[in-house]
């Protein structure tokens, strides 16, 4: 099916269930190369300027740590959610840069905006990411990977006498990595982690329904350049700092929003019946008042139910029943603290030096 | 009209029909069910409800989209498939035979010889 412009499978040959399945129990591989991946020197002038969109101080980012974080419109709205990383190739220092494909167009002015060298690695790097409990021994046979590596570290590496980059990450909720890795070496890597019987090539379909499960907000969904990361029930991944900061597009928004009540709020929804939750229904009150609407939707292999995420008014005290509009029926659904299934990463650290 | 099992008849919107004793018995393709996917939730048609063909009187969902089921021919419902409430899966593994999704009594038996036969059916397929 055609996504942001790409051709990507919805799933392989066992269909969504399984490989949501083998993901949580083993580990499945994603080809997520449709995915922009920019270098930026790390200069002080370059960074100064990416401040402006991206709340996080830039300058203190720890080496070979991975952040999740934003570009901001002038109204705090966001133009896409990233995961921005400092290392060195080469003995080169960078800001790594993963971002989302329907938004390369509007990321990418702002990157070449700030930093005109910026490196677009896309062109010559896929990007792969293996995912679940197994990831870590059918990855380590073939790369190494140091045992202290922990979730949202991030190093060079070397594959077929070519560097790689690899960070422990990635958006299903489970451990799991991604690899950087230069076209010509891609096909090669993925069949030897294929070797391993217990994992599986999984396609767009498991990662919507594993990301829903982990709770995790997906652009054109949870987020746009309507909602601020506030809004999103993501201000943990703000620096409060920056919130200050005149230089910091919608700062002021941002730290109103933090201060105040805000109109809408965040929720995970589960289905009391067999009916589907699905993006853009409609949320109602017992008394038939509009209060809401679902944003992302999804049967969840592990609960065995349909579940969702949305939005609905502050002021609902969600102890009143939720009714969901399904084919022109209203179903009740149920309040689900987010995220529906445990994450299971390999612990974090703190992010600046 | 004597007993006898008719030839499967396919229509457009990927529903198979096939007769006996004037009653049909319907459900979705094969390629209906691989390109739908996991299904996991079936809204079946209310027995009793006297149908025009196109009616739109049932839908599956899958994990990826919720399809309508359309009524092949104009007829009465007069049974569905109950094992299909509890295990919805069961399409995916025998869609054109223990997946069956309702049963009809059929008013104009002339709107079933103008469906497709399976060879015509692999050919719109084809197309």
């Amino acid at each position: 099916m055609p996504f942001a412009g790409f051709n990507m499978p919805i799933n392989y040959k066992t269909g969504i269930i399984n490989e949501h399945k083998n993901v949580r129990n083993h580990s499945g591989i994603f080809d997520v190369s449709h995915m922009g991946q920019i270098l930026i020197e790390n200069n002080e002038s370059y960074l100064h300027k990416l401040e402006k969109y991206i709340p996080l101080q830039l300058k203190k980012l720890i080496k070979n740590r991975s952040n999740y974080s934003f570009l901001l419109n002038k109204d705090g709205g966001v133009i896409d959610d990233l995961i921005i990383s400092n290392i060195d190739i080469k003995d080169k220092s960078y800001l790594y840069i993963v971002y989302n494909a329907s938004r390369k167009k509007e990321d990418e002015e702002i990157f070449i905006s700030c930093a005109p060298n910026a490196e677009k690695i896309y062109e010559k790097n896929c990007l792969f990411a293996i995912q679940g409990p197994d990831s870590i021994n059918v990855l380590k046979n073939i790369i190494d990977i140091p045992n202290n590596m922990n979730f949202f570290d991030i190093l060079i590496s070397k594959y077929d006498n070519n560097e790689i980059i690899v960070s422990r990450s990635g958006y299903t909720g489970e451990d799991g990595f991604e690899l950087s890795i230069p076209n010509e070496s891609a096909e090669n890597l993925i069949n030897l982690l294929l070797k391993n019987e217990n994992t599986m090539l999984c396609g767009l379909g498991s990662r919507d329904s594993l990301r829903l499960e982990a709770g995790l907000s997906l652009y054109g969904h949870e987020l746009n350049e309507k909602i601020t990361p506030i809004e999103a029930g993501l201000s943990w991944a703000l620096d409060k700092e920056r919130l200050e900061d005149e230089n910091l597009n919608g700062n002021k928004v941002l730290s109103d929003q933090l201060k105040n009540k805000l109109s809408n709020k965040k929720i995970g929804l589960i289905s009391t019946s067999k009916s589907m939750l699905r993006d853009g229904m409609t949320l109602f009150d017992n008394n038939n008042n509009e209060i809401g609407k679902i944003t992302s939707g999804c049967f969840s292999p592990n609960l065995n139910k349909s579940i969702a995420i949305g939005y609905i008014i502050s002021e609902f005290n969600t102890d009143n029943p939720i009714f969901c509009e399904i084919r022109k029926k209203l179903e009740l659904v149920k309040i689900n603290n987010l995220p529906f299934v445990k994450k299971n990463y390999k612990k974090n650290g703190s992010i600046y030096e | 009209m004597g007993a006898y099992m008719s030839e499967k008849k396919y229509t457009k919107d990927h529903e198979w029909v096939s007769i006996e004793n004037e009653i049909a018995t319907i459900g979705i393709s094969n390629h209906a069910q691989e390109s739908l996917g996991d299904i996991v939730f079936i809204e079946l048609p209310s027995v009793g409800n006297s149908v025009k063909a196109k009616d739109e009187i049932c839908v599956v969902e899958s994990v990826k989209a919720a399809s309508d089921i359309y009524a092949p021919i104009d007829g009465e419902i007069i049974e569905v498939n109950n094992n299909l409430e509890n295990d919805a899966a069961i399409i995916n593994q025998d869609a054109e035979n223990e997946g069956w999704i309702f049963k009809m009594k059929i008013s104009d038996s002339n709107q079933y010889s103008e469906l497709m036969s399976e060879d015509e059916y692999k050919q719109f397929l084809e197309q």
